[in-house]
C-alpha cells in the first residue's frame, strides 16, 4: 500500500484537497482527484501538450509537474476559464472559426493562448505561432486554430 | 492512482536552506529536483525511480537572473530559461547562452525547466552545455565539503555524467562576456521544432577589418558532450572565414565527433551536418559582428 500525502493546492481559484502518492503528476491529480479531466495525458513525457495547464498564469506541462512541487502557485485548467455552460475569450473565438475536431488538443491550445494574452495582449504572428509550438493537433493543419488564435487577439483589442 | 512506470515509494523534501538540501541528498539514491522537465520526464517513463526528491524550489539565492557590470551573466541554478530568454544580451558570452535558452523545447518547458537542471542533466543533445562551453562560463557547486567553481570544459564528462559529484548540487553559472566587439549565434538544426538538436552549433567570434580576431566553437549533439577542438578555431583565427577555410575547419570537427545513431539521424548524417551547420553559423554571428563595428 503506498503511503498518500495530503495536499491542498489552488485550481481554479479554490483551495482543493487532495490525498497523492508522492510521485503522482498534477495531470493525474487534476483529471483522478478532481474530476478536472479537461487536460489530457497524450504522450506523458511533456512533448504533445495536451495536458498544458497555467501555473500562476504561465503554461506549464501538467505531466511533468508533480502534484507535491506545486505548492501555493494558482493552477488554471481550460475548467476555470468560464462559469460552466459558457466559454472564455479563447474558446469564444476558436469555436467561431471551426477550429474544433476531435477536441484531445484543445484545452492545451485555449491554455497556451490564454497564457499568451495574459502576457502579451497584442501578441504578432509570429509571436502567436511561437506560443503554439509546443501543441500537437492530429486532426487539423492548424489553420483553423491560428484563424482562432488571431480572432481572441482581436476581440481582446 | 500512480503514474505508469513511477516509483512505487518516494520520499519528496523541500529544504528552506542549502545545509538541508545538502543534507536531504546524502540520501541513499536521493536526487535534485529542479524544474522537474528532465527528471519527471524520466520517472514518467519509467527510467528512474528516486527513492528521494530533493526539491530547490525553496532554497533561497538560487534563482539570480542578473546581467553583470562586465556585460557577462550571474545566473542561479533556478534560473527557468524563459527568464534568460527574455534577456537582452550585450556580450557575445550574454548572447550564446542567452540564444541557447530561447532555443530550448516549447514556450511551457521554457516555463518550468532551469540552468542548473539542464547542466546537471548533461544531456549532450541540449542546448545550454553546448552554450556554456562556448562560453567558456564557469559551473559553481555547492557540497558537504564546500563550494567549488569548475570551468565548462572541465564539467561535462560523458553522457548524463558531470563533475557534480551525487551529494553536490549545481548552485550557480557563472557567464563571462569575452572580449570586446565579440558576437555570437547559436544554430540548431532539428527534426521537428522545439525538439532536440540533431546537431548544434554555438559560435562566438570577433572580426577586425575584415580577419576573424577571436573565436570559439563548441558543437553540440555529435558526442558524449560539447565538442570544442583547438585546432578547428586555430584554422580560422587570422582568416578571412572563406568557404575553403570554413571546409578546412568542419573537416576537422567531424573528424573529431563521435556522434551516434539515433532515431534523429545517423551519425553519417551528422558528420556531414557539422560542416554545413558551421557555415551558417559562422555566417550569421560575423553579419553580427560586423553590423556592430558598422
Amino acid at each position: 500500500m503506498l503511503d498518500r500525502i495530503a495536499l491542498t493546492l489552488s485550481v481554479n481559484g479554490e483551495p482543493r484537497e487532495i490525498r497523492v502518492a508522492p510521485m503522482t503528476t498534477l495531470l493525474e491529480a487534476l483529471r483522478t482527484e478532481l474530476a478536472l479531466t479537461g487536460a489530457k495525458r497524450g504522450c506523458n513525457q511533456g512533448v504533445c501538450g495536451a495536458c498544458t495547464v497555467l501555473l500562476d498564469g504561465r503554461p506549464v506541462r501538467g505531466c511533468l509537474t508533480l502534484a507535491v512541487a506545486v505548492g501555493e502557485r494558482e493552477v488554471t485548467t481550460v475548467e476555470g476559464l468560464a462559469p460552466p455552460g459558457q466559454l472564455g475569450r479563447v474558446q469564444e473565438a476558436l469555436e467561431q472559426v471551426g477550429a474544433v475536431q476531435c477536441g484531445f488538443c484543445t484545452p492545451g491550445i485555449v491554455l497556451a493562448l490564454e497564457g499568451l494574452l495574459r502576457e502579451t495582449p497584442h501578441p504578432d504572428e509570429d509571436a502567436l505561432r511561437e506560443a503554439l509550438s509546443g501543441n500537437l493537433c492530429r486532426c487539423s493543419g492548424y489553420v483553423k486554430i491560428l484563424e482562432g488564435a488571431r480572432r481572441a487577439v482581436e476581440a481582446a483589442s | 492512482m500512480q503514474a505508469e512506470g513511477a516509483p512505487t515509494a518516494m520520499h519528496y523534501a523541500e529544504p528552506e536552506t542549502l545545509a538541508e538540501a545538502l543534507s536531504a541528498l546524502s540520501a541513499e539514491g536521493a536526487r535534485c529536483l529542479a524544474g522537474g522537465q528532465s527528471l519527471v520526464a524520466m520517472m514518467n517513463a519509467g527510467l528512474l525511480a528516486p527513492p528521494v526528491l530533493v526539491s530547490l524550489r525553496r532554497v533561497p539565492g538560487l534563482d539570480a537572473v542578473e546581467p553583470r557590470e562586465d556585460g557577462g551573466l550571474r545566473l542561479g541554478a533556478m534560473a527557468r530559461h524563459f527568464e534568460v530568454a527574455r534577456l537582452q544580451p550585450r556580450s557575445g558570452g550574454a548572447e550564446i547562452v542567452v540564444e541557447a535558452a530561447r532555443r530550448i523545447g516549447h514556450p511551457a518547458i521554457r516555463n518550468q525547466g532551469t540552468i542548473g537542471g539542464s547542466i546537471a542533466h548533461a544531456d549532450p543533445a541540449a542546448d545550454y552545455p553546448t552554450a556554456i562551453t562556448c562560453a567558456e562560463a564557469v559551473v559553481q557547486v555547492a557540497g558537504p565539503q564546500g563550494a567549488r567553481a569548475i570551468p565548462a570544459a572541465d564539467f561535462f564528462h560523458g553522457y548524463y555524467e558531470t563533475a557534480c559529484a551525487p551529494d553536490e548540487i549545481v548552485i550557480g553559472i557563472e557567464v563571462p562576456p569575452g572580449p570586446p566587439g565579440a558576437r555570437a549565434h547559436y544554430e540548431k538544426l532539428m527534426i521537428v521544432d522545439g525538439d532536440f538538436a540533431v546537431v548544434s552549433v554555438a559560435v562566438m567570434l570577433a572580426m577586425e577589418r575584415g580577419a576573424c580576431s577571436f573565436v570559439r566553437l563548441a558543437i553540440g549533439a555529435v558526442a558524449a558532450t560539447p565538442l570544442r577542438l583547438a585546432d578547428a578555431e586555430a584554422a580560422l583565427l587570422g582568416t578571412a572565414l572563406d568557404d575553403a577555410t570554413l571546409a578546412r575547419a568542419g573537416a576537422l570537427l567531424a573528424e573529431a565527433a563521435d556522434p551516434v545513431d539515433d532515431m534523429r539521424g545517423s551519425a553519417a548524417f551528422r558528420r556531414k551536418l557539422i560542416p554545413r551547420l558551421l557555415r551558417r553559423a559562422v555566417a550569421e554571428a560575423r553579419a553580427k559582428a560586423e553590423a556592430a563595428h558598422a
